[in-house]
């Protein structure tokens, strides 16, 4: 249908969904998204993004401090490590938009960290998933799963965002997210 | 009118599911779409991440919502 209505290039993806073996996402189109729209401008955005990055890395240390397997912990030190950088970009993005240099400290204080990303309450995920919490391949397979429904809700938001800027930058931080599962896909493999 | 019948008969080309997370890899956000035609429950319970919903009935009344200068991977 769509080749014939002016579509320039439509693939088809063979065998559908079951054949997809990537990352996958959940939930209805609504999910979460009024995390973002209480301020869909881009600063309130990246003031969103950065809350849910420093909750994950919060989240991520905490377990790290529950376990006595030094693996896990590493792992899990690690990953708070990568989300750490992330916050790091999504900040620079943050100062590209604000009208005027931005303390960084000052920033932080405006941020709600109480939501991992993807749009979980930290206490309540932890509780559900504290079967992954046991193994490094879990924990890995737990942070893909989270980075997937992150890039999936950045993604519904920038489908619907109307103001001036916002796509571009659901877009930007996106882009990030994509490479932080292909890395977090090749950390998973040694496991 | 000839191109447009053309248009109309020609099959999209089909990619497998390597070819597609390729493609995803390998181009930026927002330069391309993809569209999840199953109906909202199927969506629910699992879609690729990004995937904009359109169920296939509803497809020819929402066109307006796709950019038709980007390129469209449609499951």
């Amino acid at each position: 249908m769509l080749s014939g209505r002016g579509f320039t290039k439509v693939y088809n993806l063979s065998g559908g969904i079951k054949a997809w073996d990537g990352l996958t996402a959940e939930g209805p189109v609504e999910l979460n998204l009024n995390l973002i729209q209480k301020d869909p401008s881009p600063l309130g955005i990246t003031k969103s993004a950065y809350g849910m990055e420093q909750a994950l890395g919060d989240f991520y240390r905490k377990v790290a401090h529950t376990t006595d397997n030094a693996e896990l912990k590493d792992l899990l030190t690690k990953l708070a490590s990568i989300e750490d950088k992330h916050k790091d970009y999504v900040f620079s993005l943050y100062t590209e938009v604000a009208s005027g240099p931005e303390d960084r400290s000052a920033f932080e204080k405006t941020v709600n960290t109480e939501v991992l990303e993807g749009g979980y309450n930290a206490e309540e995920y932890m509780e559900r998933n504290k079967k992954f919490l046991a193994s490094p391949a879990g924990v890995l397979d737990l942070a893909m799963m989270l980075e997937a429904q992150a890039l999936d809700l950045y993604l519904r938001f920038a489908d619907v965002a109307e103001k001036a800027g916002a796509k571009e930058i659901l877009f930007k931080i996106s882009d990030e997210e994509k490479t932080h599962l292909t890395a977090l896909g090749n950390l998973r493999a040694k496991y | 009118m000839l191109d447009k019948l053309k248009a109309y008969l020609t099959p999209a080309e089909s990619i497998d599911a390597g070819q597609a997370e390729d493609f995803r890899l390998t181009h930026p956000e927002g330069s391309y779409t993809v569209l999840d035609v199953r109906q909202p429950s199927e969506y629910e319970q699992s879609h690729i991440p990004g995937s904009k919903l359109i169920p296939l009935p509803n497809l020819s009344d929402r066109l307006d919502e796709l950019d038709h200068h980007k390129p469209v991977v449609v499951y």
